[in-house]
């Protein structure tokens, strides 16, 4: 695998928004891989397996079956290997519950999916340029919701 | 612990027995004392006239004597011989009178002595005269001398007299001095005593007047207890420890449905009413009671001849009374009532929790499964139009935007709907906040479309107040763009914001509020304002006063704002005029 891709996953149940997510990273040409997980327990699996190579960016939907997003974050904010992982909550409500209970339990930042093809282009790429090595110490409550 | 007055009472008793004994011993010692005078007055009597007999009887001796030696006639010697006799006995009866005084005793041996010489010289001149006479030198000597021992004799008789007066004089003295305060402090004390009973009696009266106002007012304290009893379902009872007896009230008879004191109140005969499930338990508590001294609340089951259950709850404490006796006073009630009140609205409860659990469950579909698809919904039209705008006909190209225009329209209303849910929830937290805080955010929120409509907001200093403040920020919002919103074409909005603090009774339609104070905080715009018989109406839900193509709006933002200000006791109004602008008025009430 070329050092020079962004390895990039996702994790959601829903296949509209999966295949969103690819055309907007497609289009945004980035040098970038997409992995796509259907549920928690099969991103969890990927992810225990040491042979295989850790995202460095993950895209977590909240509602899904069988393992939510929420019980994937504390499960990987508890492995020592996978806790510098830097996790973008992907979810359709913005509620100020799971905000709360995200921003706790380590995420680095919350997206509501937004609702225009342009606009989820734009969240995206900001998203993956960000140099989160360094806004993670300027990480706060107020600008943990992504607002563009 | 004995009564005040109980003590006061024993100590009278004792004082006036004290009195009384001391009042009798002090009399005794007096008669006795007065006796013991009277015989010695007597033995002084007694003494006098001995002596004076002892003088009679030696003048019958001299008699005698003087006739013999006139006659030498044995005939006179008689009456001589008679008064030396009873001399003698004179002399003894007074050693036996005269024993305690020393003098007088000295002055006895005296008179004895001169008594003797006197019999002596008696007997010389006898044994003179029986030689015949001859020598009446001697005789008549000795005459003379008889003569002068009889002078002693009286002179000693009238010393003894003397000193007896002396001595019966002071006697009395002594007496008189002893007796002289005796009744003056007989009297006294008979007065003390007196008192004291009086008091005493007086004491008892007043006390037995207090007991018998006690003993009324205890008699209806009973009967109230009884009629209290009965009307409020409860029942008591005592358990005297020492002899293990207990005493129920007539009503505990009539909680297990029987007649009052219609049998003997024992625990066995009791345990008969209890529900065969609860007497393990009931029995395990009531062998605790004994033990720890008290009762825990303790629900049971009993069970009426009827067969109908009711249920008791038990409570008693132990309580020391004033004689020291261990007793357990307990208390029964029926709680029965309370129990089936209590279920209903535990089952009221459970189904208002479960209509809110379906009213949060509503909210997350609206929010998450609706918003799901409608999101995709447009997305897939953002697409659409973005990559297929060349292969789409004009007319085509209009639905899109027509579909467009309808799901934005959805998606607003979603999200009022939403707003509106939430301004519902139960988590009201009246936190002190400043309310020029609340409207700069606002402010903040709206300033797109401020810009744009190029409104000037003029304010008032606004107080600090007790809000729920996410919600006053979104009436602020609300109001706000609702001006912006109905501003007149080619106008620019100016919206005036004031604030008063009103006494409530001032205002009408705050006049009954329970709080004494409102802030009145006054939103006046300059837009197209409505029709005043249209003033109650804008606030309900989906209710609007212009076509959907004129304004945009849901009809829901100034229903929420109703409920916010209902949420804080207070009450919106709206008044206005057409094309002369609109006044929102607020009042809000100080909460604290």
């Amino acid at each position: 695998m070329n050092s020079d891709y962004i390895n990039i996953a996702l994790a959601d149940d829903d296949e509209d928004d999966r295949l969103f997510f690819t055309e907007a990273f497609d289009e945004l040409k980035l040098k970038s891989k997409v992995l796509l997980f259907k549920d928690g327990i099969e991103l969890m699996e990927y992810l225990n397996d040491g042979d295989n190579t850790l995202p460095s960016l993950l895209f977590l939907d909240l509602n899904m079956p069988k393992k939510s997003g929420l019980e994937c974050l504390k499960d990987i904010k508890a492995t020592e290997r996978l806790r510098e992982m830097v996790i973008a909550i992907y979810s359709t409500s913005a509620s100020e519950e799971d905000i709360e209970n995200t921003f706790v339990k380590g995420a680095n930042v919350y997206i509501k999916k937004p609702n225009d093809f342009e606009k989820l282009k734009k969240v995206l790429s900001e998203v993956v340029t960000t140099n989160w090595q360094y806004q993670t110490s300027g990480l706060n409550k107020d600008n943990f919701l992504l607002r563009l | 612990m004995p009564t005040p007055s109980s003590r006061y009472l024993r100590t009278a008793f004792i004082v006036g027995l004290f009195v009384i004994l001391c009042i009798g011993g002090f009399t005794y010692k007096h008669i006795s004392e007065l006796s013991q005078t009277s015989k010695v007055v007597k033995d002084n009597y007694s003494l006098r006239s001995e002596l004076e007999l002892i003088i009679s009887n030696l003048k019958d001796a001299e008699i005698g004597h003087r006739g013999f030696l006139l006659t030498h006639d044995s005939l006179f010697l008689n009456p001589y011989e008679e008064s030396l006799q009873k001399v003698t006995s004179n002399l003894h009866k007074l050693d036996t009178l005269i024993v305690s005084n020393g003098e007088q005793v000295e002055k006895l041996k005296e008179l004895k002595e001169d008594i003797k010489k006197r019999f002596n010289n008696f007997d010389k001149s006898f044994s003179l005269a029986k030689d015949d006479t001859i020598l009446t030198q001697d005789l008549l000597f000795l005459l003379h001398e008889g003569e002068i021992r009889m002078d002693r004799i009286r002179a000693d008789i009238t010393a003894m007299l003397d000193l007896e007066q002396r001595l019966l004089t002071h006697n009395q003295e002594i007496n008189e001095k002893k007796i002289g305060l005796t009744p003056l402090l007989f009297y006294g004390l008979l007065i003390v005593t007196l008192v004291i009973l009086l008091l005493a009696y007086f004491k008892m009266s007043k006390d037995l007047k207090a007991l018998k106002e006690n003993n009324i007012e205890l008699e209806i304290f009973e009967k109230l207890t009884k009629q209290s009893e009965i009307v409020s379902n409860t029942s008591t009872w005592v358990w005297y420890i020492e002899d293990n007896e207990f005493e129920f009230s007539d009503n505990l008879y009539r909680l297990v449905g029987e007649e009052p004191q219609s049998f003997e109140p024992t625990l066995e005969n009791f345990y008969k009413y209890v529900h065969e499930e609860d007497i393990n338990h009931l029995g395990q508590q009531v062998n605790m009671m004994m033990r720890e001294e008290e009762l825990p609340f303790t629900t049971y089951r009993v069970v009426h001849k009827d067969g109908t259950i009711r249920h008791l709850k038990a409570y008693s404490k132990m309580m020391d009374d004033t004689e020291g006796d261990k007793k357990m006073f307990g208390v029964t009630i029926d709680v029965t009532n309370e129990l089936e009140n209590y279920r209903i609205i535990e089952q009221r409860n459970q189904e208002l929790e479960r209509t809110n659990k379906e009213l949060s469950a509503f909210n997350y579909v609206a929010s998450h499964d609706l918003q799901e698809p409608l999101r995709k919904i447009q997305t897939f039209m953002s697409r659409l139009e973005a990559k297929e705008k060349d292969h789409i006909s004009e007319s085509g190209q209009l639905y899109i935007q027509r579909m467009k225009s309808a799901s934005a329209r959805m998606r607003m209303l979603i999200e009022d709907l939403l707003q509106y849910s939430r301004t519902n929830t139960s988590e009201k937290e009246y936190l002190r906040t400043n309310m020029n805080m609340l409207l700069e955010h606002a402010k903040t929120e709206l300033l797109d479309s401020i810009e744009e409509k190029q409104a000037t907001i003029i304010c008032d200093d606004l107080p600090t107040m007790d809000v729920i403040s996410f919600q006053i920020q979104q009436l602020f919002i609300n109001i706000i763009s609702n001006s912006l919103k109905y501003s007149r074409e080619g106008v620019p909005p100016i919206i005036e914001i004031t604030h008063q603090e009103v006494l409530s009774k001032d205002v009408e339609e705050i006049k009954d509020s329970l709080y004494k104070f409102h802030h009145k905080i006054t939103f006046k715009d300059n837009g197209i304002g409505f029709e005043q018989t249209y003033a109650d109406k804008i606030f309900l839900l989906f209710n609007r006063l212009h076509g959907k193509s004129e304004y945009s709006g849901t009809g829901i933002g100034l229903a929420i704002c109703k409920k916010i200000v209902e949420n804080h006791k207070g009450v919106i109004l709206a008044e206005s005029m057409p094309n002369a602008g609109a006044s929102f008025i607020i009042y809000l009430p100080f909460l604290k």
